[in-house]
């Protein structure tokens, strides 16, 4: 009995072996997402302590929040990042459809140069780019403030929007615009009426990621900034230099819930016009 | 159409020039005075710290980066894209809010240490504001950086190589380091570059999870800006932290390029 069940067994075995799940980077997976969380949750925790301490939680309180929609500076840091954010992705989105375009339909090596220098602020540590902004916009007497953020969060995310535009672009049939000017368009007619259309799902996609990132960047702004009204990440850095500021921890959590709505607008948005995917954005194929 | 790409192309190459490479235009009339300036110890030992800092961010990085994204290419089945969305998700969260999550939890007050002090740990031990605690912060906040194109490469690699692997009898380790490893260099490559390079330029880490003995360039430069008011210095070490890493990314690409020729062959 046990003789022939034997050969059975060890195939088995030696089945399960290949197969074998890696226990070890199992566990890893799981520590690296609970690290990943931890400080995030922590935040959004704290946030409703009763207490300042960053450490005990203890009772339940909505103070901080209230801090925050009391404090005029804040609320002020706000409405500049809104609209900076705002102006900055329609600016990038405009300049970053037309060098899609552009880029794609112009084999040669004016594309190539140009795809290259498309690059160059993606591989640009942010400092670097800041200092630079910085520099440029004092050199030639710009005043820092509301302008200089925007045009350097403008130049910053064109990038981004043609990077991501442009596999879209190149996965359009041309054959449809080229119907459409055989059919009569004019050249603006066919690129507003057919190319734009089949191009808003992913447009809009690239409008929503660039509007969240230009709302959470720190760096650029920090050096582009005037003194008052400072976008909303650069007065968060002013705060948590000086130390514990519990209020902090809610403006951290509703800054979280507004990212997560856009990242969710955003896998949502190319769906609803009837395409898969949409997560390709996180994953990045 | 062409007419507007052609504009937006130079005003792109315009504004990209202007912020990156003309930044001594302003000061061209300065002596050479802050170049040489970079020659003080004080800043070699600085740019020296930043760049242990950032080749071991990187380092661990990678050895985070390994186990999770094999775990999550070749093993998780259909939650792949859930759970590589949920590496991407914290990205979008503000990366000041998140640094300074994490430096609270660290803290010596924090939970971890203080679960360490009650475990018998020594009370002199801490994280913030010491080297290792800013190379934590480093860490936590780009190895996102490193698991995403690691994962790219697993996903891409032939599976039947691992398979293979087994057969001839290698031990799961050993084919990981022989097969795994070599058949995703590339991706480990592209991920060294994406984290060594914000890395490098980082100063939030420092500042927070760091004192003041633990500056790195990226601090420097912002102390310039914003303390010292010596704009010029502040553009000369732009300018080295900037040939610093292009060298490292001509190192980067002479390598990438190498891969692919030997690839063809």
């Amino acid at each position: 009995m046990s003789a022939t069940r034997r050969p059975a067994a060890t195939a088995r075995r030696r089945r399960r072996g290949v197969e074998r799940k890696p226990l070890f980077a199992f566990a890893c997976t799981a520590v690296f997402f609970f690290l990943l969380y931890l400080p995030i949750g922590a935040v959004a925790l704290f946030s409703f302590n009763g207490q300042k301490s960053l450490v005990v939680m203890k009772g339940f309180s909505l103070r901080w929040y209230r801090a925050f929609f009391h404090d005029q500076q804040l609320l002020a840091s706000l409405r500049m990042s809104l609209e900076v954010s705002t102006l900055a992705t329609a600016c990038a989105l405009v300049i970053g459809v037309g060098l899609a375009l552009g880029l794609v339909r112009s084999r040669g090596r004016v594309g190539s140069y140009a795809a290259f220098i498309m690059l160059v602020p993606l591989i640009t540590p942010e400092i670097v780019t800041g200092v630079g902004s910085l520099t440029l916009f004092k050199g030639i007497g710009m005043t820092l403030g509301f302008g200089t953020v925007t045009l350097a969060e403008v130049t910053f995310s064109i990038s981004y929007v043609t990077v991501i535009l442009r596999s879209r672009v190149a996965a359009l049939n041309p054959e449809t615009e080229e119907a459409a000017l055989d059919l009569g368009a004019t050249r603006w007619q066919a690129l507003r009426l057919v190319t734009l259309p089949a191009l808003l799902p992913a447009i809009i996609s690239a409008g929503v990621l660039v509007f969240a990132m230009i709302f959470d960047d720190f760096v650029l702004a920090f050096f582009t900034t005037g003194v008052s009204p400072e976008p909303l990440a650069v007065n968060i850095y002013s705060q948590i230099r000086l130390g514990v500021q519990p209020t902090i921890n809610a403006v951290g959590t509703l800054m979280l819930l507004g990212s997560l709505a856009l990242i969710a607008l955003a896998i949502v948005v190319p769906r609803l016009f009837g395409r898969t995917g949409g997560l390709e954005i996180l994953t990045g194929d | 159409m062409s007419v507007f790409f052609i504009a937006s192309l130079l005003l792109v190459a315009a504004l990209s020039f202007g912020t990156t490479n003309d930044l001594g235009n302003a000061y061209f009339g300065h002596s050479l005075a802050n170049i040489e300036a970079l020659a003080d110890p004080a800043y070699r030992t600085v740019l020296l710290r930043s760049l242990a800092y950032a080749v071991l961010t990187s380092a661990i990085c990678l050895v985070i980066a390994y186990p999770v994204s094999y775990a999550i290419a070749l093993h998780s089945g259909r939650y792949k894209n859930a759970l590589i969305a949920m590496v991407v998700v914290p990205f979008f969260a503000n990366y000041l809010v998140r640094m300074y999550g994490w430096s609270t939890i660290l803290s010596d007050q924090g939970p971890v240490l203080s679960l360490l002090y009650r475990l018998g740990v020594p009370r002199s031990f801490h994280i913030v504001n010491t080297g290792p605690g800013v190379v934590a912060g480093l860490v936590y906040g780009f190895a996102v950086f490193m698991v995403l194109p690691l994962y790219a490469a697993m996903e891409r690699m032939d599976t039947s190589l691992i398979e293979a692997g087994r057969d001839l009898y290698g031990g799961p380790l050993r084919t990981f380091l022989k097969v795994t490893v070599p058949a995703t260099r590339q991706g480990a490559l592209a991920g060294i570059v994406l984290v060594f390079l914000p890395a490098m330029g980082d100063f939030v880490s420092a500042q927070l999870m760091g004192g003041p003995n633990q500056i790195m360039i990226g601090n420097l430069i912002q102390e310039q800006f914003y303390g010292g008011q010596n704009w010029p210095q502040g553009d000369a070490l732009t300018m080295l932290l900037m040939a610093v890493l292009l060298i490292g990314m001509a190192g980067y690409l002479r390598r990438a390029r190498k891969d692919e020729a030997e690839a063809v062959r």
